[in-house]
């Protein structure tokens, strides 16, 4: 527990030290969010479906820019620690670098959820959309962000390894866009087995269903979300466990 | 100066046992493959007890970092083990709580957390309660003497307190095992001091201290024991003051105000001394030194020095030696 506030703390610091930062930070987001809502706006144009399809699409970019986040944080977080120099002593702690991660990502991912409902309120107010936020959409968002920390922790394995992951990263945009905004829910034949065995697209799926689309939280269907989130959660921590042990071996653990 | 040669490996001052911090055995560690592979480190074994300074000396690549690397964890070695505590921190990462390191090259802190924050985040990482950390923190600042920075975000401090806040940072969990890796590097005159201090200070609180340094004159007010380290090898593991002793001739320079009768010189001649002009040079036994001290009252005598060798003497000699060698 003190672990997680000390996180907590270390990065709500880190953000707030700098108030301009922070500020431009929140308005180029906005913008740059403001900015896909009105292309999406337009491409649907304006007399097809309005309302529901375009509260879709705002479900699938918050969803994105959460998930795009959460998917860099940990690999970036590590690059950029090792440039600064302070990675080492992370990998001191008695704690295990793998637990002191997960509290990492959980910190880093509740400053990330303010954030992002600030900007969704933001920009609620300024296009006037309407979005339901059912309470019951705290439980496919767990199994997603689970899902979104599996990848992440892959992924920070993989900083951790080969170092310079950027390229990866970027690829990993496109892809993502894929798991998010494609409407796997009307895929028919073998496909839709595959989409409970894809990250994130079982969540992805209840929350359109709740967010935009208005429909109750389906148990079976959560269940499976919550297995996904979970699996791939253990593979992302099983994968980091082994690249700490790659780069110890190798001596790179601070490289960048 | 003559340097006498001297024995190389020397443990018959180790204190018992039971206070032993550190143990490392037979550490070897191997990079690359095929062509393209070298040994790093060679079977180092070291052992470290509670309130010792060990200066860890090897000329640039000779494998002082990633020695001290495998003893905190941070690099697996090959072969060998290290225990520490009587835990090996490659097994178990609960061990690592016994450790503070100040890494060489790193920053150690973050930069944009003042030094209260720092000792608090560190403290809670390192397994300490929230509010014991709080506690620490706030003693370690006023033992530090940075109590007017506290509120200071760390990249805004001169290195040298920079450089304090991380070894402070380094002892929040009070730590049996200090790693310093060239903490006196880059700091001027005052902060270099300033940590040579703590240092001992650190030390004389039971903390055992591994410290590597190219600074020989800091490895020798500092340690109390010296190991030389060359391509990944240890080639002399002795008490420093041992180890300068044996290096040290028994010559004397003595000089003295005035000039020497001719019975005076005559006599210093007889005893084995040489005279030239108001300088005498003597090669001999201390007891046939106060004889010859005898010989030239009433002069006053000016200075009378032995030859000693210093630790960089030492380690040139050595580490050159060595060099002929292979």
């Amino acid at each position: 527990m003190d672990l997680l506030i000390g996180e907590l703390k270390r990065t709500w610091i880190q953000f707030i030290r700098y108030p301009a930062e922070v500020i431009a930070g929140i308005v180029i987001t906005t913008s740059v969010f403001y900015g896909l809502f009105l292309s999406a706006k337009y491409m649907v144009g304006p007399g097809f479906a309005f309302g529901d399809r375009l509260d879709a699409v705002v479900v699938g970019y918050v969803l994105w820019t959460l998930t795009l986040y959460i998917i860099n944080d940990i690999a970036i977080g590590l690059q950029s620690e090792a440039q600064t120099g302070t990675l080492e002593q992370v990998f001191l702690s008695p704690f295990g670098a793998p637990r002191v991660f997960l509290a990492r990502a959980f910190a880093s991912l509740v400053l990330r959820l303010i954030l992002i409902v600030g900007i969704v309120a933001i920009l609620t107010g300024i296009t006037g959309s309407r979005l339901s936020f059912p309470i019951t959409l705290i439980f496919p968002l767990l199994s997603l962000v689970m899902a979104g920390y599996g990848l992440a922790f892959i992924m920070g394995g993989c900083a951790l390894v080969f170092k310079r992951v950027q390229q990866i990263l970027g690829v990993f945009q496109f892809v993502l866009l894929f798991l998010l905004a494609a409407p796997v829910e009307d895929w028919s034949g073998p496909m839709q087995y595959l989409r409970y065995f894809l990250p994130m697209l079982p969540s992805t799926g209840l929350l359109r269903d709740l967010m935009a689309r208005n429909i109750g939280l389906n148990g079976a269907g959560f269940a499976f979300a919550l297995l996904n989130g979970l699996a791939y959660l253990g593979l992302g921590l099983l994968v980091f466990r082994w690249a700490e042990t790659v780069a110890k071996r190798k001596g790179t653990l601070s490289g960048y | 100066m003559q340097l006498v040669e001297p024995p190389l490996h020397h443990r018959e001052t180790s204190p018992p046992d039971n206070t032993v911090v550190l143990a490392t055995r037979d550490l070897t560690k191997t990079y690359g493959r095929g062509k393209r592979r070298f040994e790093a480190v060679r079977q180092v074994s070291l052992t470290l007890h509670r309130g010792e300074v060990l200066a860890f000396l090897g000329p640039n690549g000779a494998g002082k970092t990633t020695t001290i690397k495998m003893i905190a964890g941070l690099v697996r070695p090959e072969r060998g083990q290290v225990n520490i505590m009587g835990e090996d921190p490659h097994q178990k990462a609960r061990a690592l709580r016994h450790i503070g390191a100040v890494l060489e090259g790193n920053r150690n802190l973050y930069w944009r957390l003042t030094p209260e924050e720092n000792l608090e985040y560190f403290g809670v990482l390192r397994r300490v309660p929230r509010k014991l950390a709080q506690r620490r923190g706030a003693d370690l600042l006023a033992q530090f003497g940075l109590q007017d920075k506290r509120h200071t975000p760390v990249q805004k401090l001169s290195r040298g307190m920079q450089q304090k806040v991380a070894i402070a940072v380094s002892l929040i969990h009070n730590p049996q095992l200090l790693l310093l890796d060239e903490p006196t590097l880059g700091l001027d005159v005052e902060a270099g001091e300033t940590v040579k201090q703590l240092v001992r200070q650190i030390a004389r609180e039971g903390c055992a201290i591994l410290l590597t340094t190219h600074q020989l004159d800091v490895a020798e007010e500092l340690s109390n024991r010296v190991a030389i380290i060359r391509q990944g090898r240890i080639i002399a593991e002795q008490p420093t003051e041992a180890l300068l002793k044996a290096f040290s001739s028994s010559t004397y320079h003595l000089e003295v105000e005035g000039t020497l009768t001719p019975y005076q010189s005559q006599a210093i001649a007889e005893l084995g001394g040489n005279v030239e002009g108001s300088n005498i040079t003597f090669a001999g036994s201390p007891e046939t030194l106060y004889t010859l001290l005898a010989v030239l009252k009433p002069l006053p005598i000016l200075s009378v020095q032995r030859d000693r060798a210093d630790l960089t003497q030492v380690f040139l000699k050595l580490v050159q030696d060595q060099q002929e060698l292979t």
